[in-house]
């Protein structure tokens, strides 16, 4: 599924990912391809987006997430690239 | 020669300003490259939001959020108090860009009075808020320190207070007045209403929230929470926009100059040399008369 991660100032991620998870406003919300049509707030903590074995990890505070078409769109206002895991 | 030398000083004078004007050109063309990057990167956003808020928003939630109602006008009640946002540069040298920023706030301002509300000014950047200030008009906020890296902060900093005073139901309407980027040479005034927010129109075969879309929460929690976010970018693209803006006038003002200055060089220089030749000519022939007056 294809996953972008945007700032008001820039497109932090955009690229293919096997799974998200991301802290929505009451707990985490665990996203995997075909996952149906969907979009909560998010709250404050990690979003981390893995593909394959690696994987990327932003800090978010507030904003939304959104899931249309295997398309999922994580759209904030605070957001911070997080050093990568292995 | 004193004619002479002075043409001289003028046309290192010349030479001097045309020095600066060409530098701050290339400093301009180089900060505009970086501006229109941000211009571009602010899209994608603004576009989600968009796209989103157009698929939550009913016209029977519309009455329900204090953000998208209209209040009554002023005659009938309503809030008379109504804010206008008037971004322009910290800096001047860029043609008529702020003059023509100030004259849309003008008019706008005179619009509204007509109407029968008083206009209250929010000014980011020196130049306005210097020429109004000139005029003895008093800003509500006057914001300095934003210069040509805005963020998303800077934009919430200053609409939050505003879209508060809204929902209280103080405010009338927040307009906001920038300078669109439309493209390096094409930076005009723009005035946009972001409040009460014109909510955006959804594609007509995408129309209403589709019925498989689960929701967390329900349509009216997002709403409430996504409209201040569609404000707060509305604000952000404009002040990442004139941003953009100043440095493309900036460029094409400083390249006039710059062409102007070598003109009056030419002409200047042209003088210079015609009258130099001219002293030599008449030094010769008064040295020939001179000879022959002695042989004779």
């Amino acid at each position: 599924m294809h996953v972008t991660v945007i700032s008001p100032e820039a497109a932090m991620f955009d690229g293919e990912a096997d799974a998200v998870v991301a802290p929505a406003f009451d707990g985490e919300v665990g996203i995997l391809p075909r996952h149906a049509p969907f979009m909560t707030l998010l709250g404050t903590g990690t979003l981390v987006v893995r593909q394959g074995g690696t994987a990327r990890r932003f800090s978010v505070r507030g904003g939304f997430l959104q899931v249309v078409d295997d398309r999922v769109r994580v759209v904030t206002e605070h957001v911070q690239g997080a050093p990568d895991e292995a | 020669m004193a004619k002479g030398r002075q043409l001289k000083g003028r046309i290192r004078s010349v030479q001097n300003t045309r020095k600066i004007t060409k530098t701050m050109e290339l400093v301009a063309t180089s900060k505009l490259k970086r501006a229109q990057d941000r211009v571009v990167a602010a899209r994608p956003y603004a576009a989600a939001l968009r796209e989103v808020i157009a698929d939550l928003v009913t016209p029977e939630l519309a009455e329900r959020f204090p953000l998208l109602r209209r209040p009554a006008a002023p005659g009938k009640g309503g809030p008379r108090r109504a804010a206008i946002i008037l971004i322009t540069s910290n800096r001047g040298l860029a043609g008529g860009f702020n003059a023509n920023l100030i004259k849309e706030a003008r008019r706008r301002m005179e619009a509204l009075e007509a109407e029968g509300y008083e206009p209250e000014l929010y000014g980011i950047g020196k130049k306005g808020i210097g020429f109004f200030r000139y005029l003895g008009r008093k800003f509500a906020t006057e914001r300095v320190d934003i210069g040509d890296r805005p963020t998303a902060d800077h934009a919430a900093e200053v609409v939050q207070p505003l879209i508060e005073a809204y929902e209280r139901g103080e405010l009338a309407s927040v307009d906001l007045v920038y300078a669109q980027f439309q493209s390096a040479i094409s930076t005009p005034p723009a005035t946009v209403r972001i409040l009460p927010v014109a909510a955006p129109e959804a594609k007509a075969a995408e129309k209403g929230i589709r019925p498989d879309y689960i929701l967390e929460p329900g349509p009216d929690e997002l709403l409430a929470k996504l409209l201040p976010l569609y404000v707060r970018n509305a604000l952000y693209r404009g002040l990442v926009e004139t941003a953009a803006g100043e440095h493309g006038a900036r460029r094409t003002a400083m390249k006039n100059a710059t062409d102007n200055a070598g003109e009056i060089l030419e002409v200047l220089k042209r003088t210079y040399n015609r009258q130099r030749q001219a002293a030599i000519t008449q030094e010769i022939s008064e040295i020939v008369g001179g000879a022959a007056a002695l042989q004779g």
